[in-house]
Order: structure tokens, then C-alpha cells, then sequence
């Protein structure tokens, strides 16, 4: 087991294993918060689209120079806090070269305005329709936002600009971001790949350990309710149970393993009728160890190394079908997995959008677990039957 | 009983077990079926008369022998979502599925095999190793997720294929016409599902000639100097066709649930998107005939695969007892 060390999958799924656990505290705020405008890009793609910003102006600081050199932000919105009622004073918003400054909005307690209001559009002279953000920052060049007029102001005055880039991964059509998505997702898709498979195990090892030592017809009825299993349609099931018995985790968990459990079944039976006539159970037999030990301490233990590999090898299938479900919509909305980004993706115009950026980073961690289980799986099978090595011929 | 028959009996059995799980499966859910369509304003009368009408109010095992003796009649009563029969719902759907499933199958039967032998035959060529890496992609990557890609770069950023649906809104008039447009809709979702299917055909294939190419009669058929053609056709290929069936029969509940999800991708009207749309939206008598008719599909598919097989390799005709 010491070359474990040496398999990148090992190194790949403590990663993950450890990004599941801690990952959450790589971010200030929770993955369900918005923070960004909705489709903003990731922050290394097209430079020419503005980061988002907070311009904010305070006694101390009762005006400010902006230095702009992007396209307009995608929105925009102005809040202004203060104690003091009508003031007479206003906020203004001086473009690059121009003489005469623009009042933004009266100072007064309370003011809120966003770009895409009527109002708002309105009282500066705009046409109804586009975000206001489109012609304020119609230049390329230095803004100046500052207040009118003599006096204290005690409060502020916070100007939100919404860029079209957000953090590292961009946001997705509601403004949250994605990177915080996806490291909430790797804790889904573990839970249900290995919680599922390893219920699955146990069943097909029981249904199977059963079927082989009986036989009779246990086994007959074992193995046919295996036939069929094996010969209807899965995923129509699953999404009939799943839209039956709720959405929640452990629901899908525990429908997942109730129909995967065959492949266990099978492999543990055909080892177990190999094993089942070998001289030393005969003997054990003849020395009057009953069933149930004989199961125990000897069948058992030689599932062991098989059933670990088979383990390993089930879980991206577990992995693939949560995904599925989720990608159905057929998973509860309030958990984040990488099988409902995908879900929200499609359903929710990032295709009008053309926003890549939803659909990359869950489909290739979905594919990246599955790859990193099917590694080790590999590696514990070369363990379990050396004949399987490279460059080693029976 | 002979080999025939007992693979007919093989497949009534499973499908009338798959009417009992359809049965049971939409009976047993929590809840009244009805409660979902009555108002709570109903009087009871009219309660108990919607109950009538949907065959509620009888024990269970008569309302299980009307079930199956409606369902094997292909009638499967009135979708609660559209207030229509089922039977209508589903009679436009169902060819657009068999179109869907049938074209990428055999495209992707066709291409695997023809990969798989040239691979097995140029061994440690570029093409071997391509054939192997596409296969490895296909089982690792989530069909979704290449199917979105796919609609991604050729439906949205390279706006070549439609992004969804199978005809255009409005369809376009004339035959050919319509044709042509009910082509393009139906490009990308075939050509994915083939993309995605090859591989794994082809590195079963490659397998599978690489053995049957170290065996002793292939030595024999060249010592005895046939051509490369004949051997390849004579003797290799007609060795692999009963494990190609067999393959063939395996892979179909999984394609068939993958009509769900390509389907669902690629905004068909079809029966996968059908099933989804019922379960979602608890319209159970919809949900039971289209796992039905899928089931039923799958069922049909194994028998005749296990009757070609009979044909293919006489041998399994002889042999006593179950599979």
C-alpha cells in the first residue's frame, strides 16, 4: 500500500476530501449569497470589462476622482445614508471634460436609486428604457463624484458600480459566485458517491454471500430479481423514486444504493460458489461450524480485497447518477451540487448568455472525481490481482 | 420447453413484473392520487365521484387487473396536467425517441466496430491509443455535461444547429422544407449521442479482435493462405457478432435513459422529456405510461437480441436450463 503516495489519484481526492471539509472558509460570505452582477465573467478574461466597485464619499472624504479606462458597468446603483433630513444639496457626477457637473441625486436621508429605474432615468434626462449606468459612463477618462454645496455632511453616500467580471470563476444568473458554488458542490458528490456506494456494497455483499452459500432457491429468486434489475431502465426509476420519497440527500443516497447493488451481488456469489466446495469449508462443515460462522470468519474476509476495488470502481457511477438526478431538477434546490449548477445552467439562459463559465467548472470536477476514483479503483484491483500489472504476464 | 420459448417466457415475466413495480410504484406514494386534482372545496359527492371515475374506490387487486388490462389495450387514461389522453400526448412523441435512439445506435455501432477492428489490427498506432482515450472520456464524463458543451459551442457561440427543440416555431411549410428543418434540429442530439457511444463500442471491439485474432483458427485460416479480407469477415468478424448482441443488449437501459437526458438537453419532443415533465409535475397516469412504454422498449429489445443471438450462435440453443 506504501505506493499509494506515488498515484496522483490519492493526492487529488485528499485535496478534494480537504476542500470539501475546510473549503467554505476560503470565502467571507456564504456560497448562496449574490455578490456580483448575474453573468459576470471570470476576472482573467477580457480585461476591458470593469471590475466590480464601491465608490464611497464620507465627511472625511467628500469627494473622489475615478480613474476609468472600461467599458459602462453592467450596473449601477447610489444609497445615501445620513441623519440629516432635506438639505438643499445635491450629488454630482462630473464626466471627463465636461464644464458643468451632473446632479446625480438630492443629499437626503435615505435616497435610493438604482440604474434601472424609471424615475431615477428620468430625473437625469434619460431615455426610459437601457440602464442608466450606459450613458453615465458614456467616456473613457477621469470622473469626478462629489457633493454640492457648503457645509458638514455627517452619513455617506455609497455608489455601487456592478462590473461585468467577478472574482475567479465569475457568477452565475443570480449574481452568486461560482468558485463558492463549486467547492460547496465537491462536499454533494462525495457524500452521495461514497455513502451510496458503500450501502450498496453491503447489501450485494449480504444479498450475495446468501445467494452463493444457499443457493436453492434463495439463490434462484436472488439472481432473478438481479436479471430484472439489471434489464429495466434505470434513471426513470430513480427520477419516479426520487420525485416520490423527496429530494433530500439521504433519500437519494439510499435510492441509489437499493439500485446498484447487482454488480456486488454477483461478484460476491461467484466467489462464493468457488470457495463454497474448497476442502477447509468442507471440513469446517464436517467439524459442525454452523452457517452463520462459517460465513462470518471465513466467506467474509475473502470478499475483502475483491469487494474494496468494486468499491472503489462504484463510486463514480453513484457520483454520475446524482449528477443526473440534478441535472433532472430532480434534486432538492436548497443544496448546491455540481449536478444542480449544471441544472441551473441550462435552465436559467446561460446559453443566451453564453456564459462557459457555468458549465466548466462542475462538469469538470464531476469528471475529475469519477477519474480520480476510477484511478485508485485501478490500483487497489493491480493490488488485489497482481496479473493486472503492467508488463506482468500470467 | 426449447430455447425459443423459453426466452418468450423469459421476457412476459419481466414485463409482467414491470407492470406490478409500475402499478405499486405510482399506488403506494404517499398521499391520495386524487388530492393533487380535487379542490378542497369539492363536496364529498364529487370526491367520491372523480374516485369512480379514475377506478380508486375498487380493493386493490381488481384495480391492479383493470391496470394491466387498460395498459396491454395502450390505454392509459387522461394526463391530470392537460385534461387529455395519454395515448394522444405520447402517439406524437414516440417516433421523434425511436428516430433519436435508433439513428445514434446504429451510427455508433457502425463507427465503433470499424474503429475497434482497425485499432485491434494496427496495435501501439495513434489511432489505437485515440480509440482507447475516447473511450476512457466517455465513461468518466457526464453525458450532460459533453451534450451542453456541444450546445454551447455549436447552438450558441457558433450558432450553427438550433438550441432547442425538434421543429421550428412556426414549422416551415412544404414537405422539404420541413424535412430539411426537422434535420438540423435533430443533428446535434444525434451526433453527441454518437460521440459519446463510440468509444466505449469501440475498445469492446478492440478487445475482443485482439483475442479472437490470437486464436488458433485464425493461424490456420492464414497457413492456409485465405486473404486478409476473409479472414477479417469469415472468420474474425462472424466469431465476435454473438458477443456483440450480447453487448448490445446490455447497453440498452442505459441508452434508453439517456433519452431522458438528451432529450431534456436538447428540448425535444419527445417521450424521455415526456416522463421527466410527468414526474416533476406529479401527473401520474402521464409518468406510468411513459416508464411503461420505455420499459416495454427495453423488454422488447433484450428478447430480440436474445433471439438473434440464438440465430447467430446455434450453440446456446442446445444448452439446458436458464441463462
Amino acid at each position: 500500500m506504501r505506493d499509494l503516495r506515488t498515484r496522483w489519484s490519492f493526492w487529488c481526492l485528499l485535496l478534494m476530501v480537504l476542500t470539501a471539509l475546510f473549503g467554505g472558509r476560503l470565502f467571507d460570505a456564504p456560497p448562496e449569497r449574490e455578490v456580483a452582477a448575474p453573468f459576470s465573467k471570470p476576472l482573467w478574461i477580457d480585461r476591458d470589462l470593469p471590475p466590480t466597485k464601491e465608490l464611497r464619499l464620507t465627511a472625511d472624504a467628500p469627494s473622489l476622482r475615478v480613474d476609468w479606462r472600461f467599458a459602462p458597468p453592467s450596473r449601477f446603483s447610489i444609497r445615501i445614508d445620513s441623519s440629516a433630513g432635506e438639505s438643499g444639496r445635491f450629488v454630482e457626477w462630473r464626466k471627463p471634460g465636461a464644464l458643468a457637473p451632473l446632479r446625480l441625486a438630492p443629499l437626503k436621508a435615505g435616497f435610493e436609486a438604482d440604474g434601472r429605474d424609471i424615475a431615477f432615468k428620468r430625473s437625469l434626462g434619460l431615455p426610459p428604457f437601457g440602464d442608466a449606468s450606459a450613458s453615465l459612463f458614456s467616456e473613457q477618462g477621469e470622473y469626478e463624484l462629489s457633493l454640492s454645496g457648503e457645509g458638514d455632511f455627517d452619513g455617506s453616500v455609497v455608489v455601487k458600480l456592478e462590473g461585468g467580471r467577478w472574482g475567479v470563476l465569475g457568477t452565475d444568473q443570480r449574481g452568486r459566485d461560482i468558485a463558492a458554488l463549486f467547492v460547496a458542490g465537491v462536499r454533494v458528490s462525495l457524500i452521495v458517491g461514497i455513502f451510496a456506494t458503500l450501502l450498496a456494497t453491503f447489501l450485494g455483499t449480504s444479498l450475495g454471500l446468501a445467494s452463493g452459500y444457499l443457493g436453492g432457491w434463495v439463490d434462484s429468486i436472488l439472481m432473478r430479481i438481479v436479471d430484472l434489475l439489471l434489464s429495466i431502465p434505470l434513471l426513470p426509476v430513480l427520477m419516479a423514486l426520487a420525485a416520490l420519497w423527496g429530494k433530500g440527500l439521504w433519500q437519494l443516497v439510499l435510492i441509489l444504493s437499493i439500485f446498484s447493488w447487482m454488480g456486488t451481488a454477483r461478484t460476491v456469489r461467484a466467489l462464493v460458489l468457488t470457495l463454497r466446495d474448497a476442502p477447509y469449508i468442507e471440513g469446517l462443515r464436517g467439524l459442525g461450524a454452523p452457517s452463520g460462522y462459517i460465513l462470518r470468519k471465513h466467506l467474509l474476509p475473502e470478499t475483502f480485497p475483491v469487494l474494496l476495488a468494486t468499491m472503489t470502481l462504484g463510486v463514480p457511477g453513484a457520483i454520475l447518477s446524482e449528477a443526473g438526478l440534478s441535472f433532472l431538477g430532480l434534486s432538492d434546490p436548497r443544496v448546491i451540487s455540481w449536478g444542480r449548477m449544471l441544472h441551473e445552467a441550462h435552465s436559467f439562459g446561460a446559453f443566451t448568455a453564453g456564459a462557459w463559465w457555468m458549465l466548466l467548472p462542475p462538469g469538470l470536477g464531476i469528471a475529475l472525481l469519477c477519474l480520480v476514483f476510477l484511478d485508485l479503483g485501478k490500483f487497489l484491483e493491480e493490488r488485489v490481482d497482481p496479473r493486472l500489472r503492467k508488463g506482468v504476464r500470467p | 420447453m426449447n430455447y425459443w420459448g423459453r426466452r418468450i417466457a423469459g421476457a412476459l415475466l419481466v414485463l409482467g413484473l414491470v407492470l406490478a413495480l409500475n402499478f405499486l410504484l405510482f399506488r403506494l406514494m404517499p398521499g391520495d392520487p386524487v388530492a393533487s386534482i380535487v379542490d378542497p372545496r369539492f363536496s364529498p359527492e364529487a370526491k367520491e365521484q372523480l374516485r369512480r371515475v379514475y377506478g380508486l374506490d375498487k380493493p386493490l387487486p381488481v384495480q391492479f387487473v383493470l391496470y394491466v388490462k387498460s395498459t396491454l389495450s395502450f390505454d392509459f387514461g387522461i394526463s391530470f396536467l392537460t385534461g387529455r389522453p395519454v395515448m394522444d400526448e405520447l402517439r406524437s412523441r414516440v417516433p421523434n425517441t425511436a428516430i433519436l435512439l435508433g439513428t445514434s445506435l446504429l451510427l455508433s455501432a457502425a463507427l465503433g466496430t470499424w474503429l475497434g477492428i482497425k485499432a485491434a489490427l494496427r496495435r501501439g498506432s495513434l489511432l489505437e491509443r485515440c480509440v482507447l482515450w475516447s473511450g476512457a472520456l466517455s465513461f468518466s464524463f457526464p453525458s450532460f455535461f459533453i451534450q451542453l458543451l456541444l450546445l454551447m459551442l455549436f447552438a450558441s457561440m457558433i450558432p450553427i444547429f438550433p438550441l432547442r427543440g425538434t421543429l421550428s416555431v412556426p414549422p416551415p411549410p412544404g414537405g422539404a422544407a420541413l424535412l430539411v428543418d426537422y434535420l438540423r434540429h435533430m443533428a446535434l442530439p444525434v451526433l453527441s449521442l454518437v460521440l459519446l457511444g463510440f468509444g466505449g463500442w469501440a475498445i469492446y471491439v478492440r478487445n475482443l479482435t485482439v483475442k479472437i485474432l490470437g486464436e488458433d483458427f485464425i493461424l490456420m485460416a492464414r497457413a492456409r493462405g485465405l486473404p486478409r479480407k476473409n479472414i477479417l469477415r469469415g472468420h474474425v468478424f462472424r466469431t465476435m457478432l454473438p458477443p456483440l448482441l450480447t453487448i448490445f443488449l446490455l447497453s440498452l437501459p442505459g441508452i434508453v435513459s439517456g433519452a431522458v437526458i438528451t432529450e431534456t438537453v436538447f428540448s425535444l419532443h419527445g417521450v424521455g422529456r415526456f416522463l421527466l415533465e410527468a414526474v416533476t409535475g406529479h401527473d401520474y397516469p402521464a409518468a406510468g405510461a411513459a416508464f411503461f412504454l420505455l420499459s416495454l422498449l427495453t423488454v422488447a429489445c433484450n428478447l430480440l437480441s436474445d433471439l438473434l443471438y440464438g440465430v447467430a450462435d446455434p450453440r446456446v440453443r442446445l444448452e439446458r436450463g436458464n441463462r
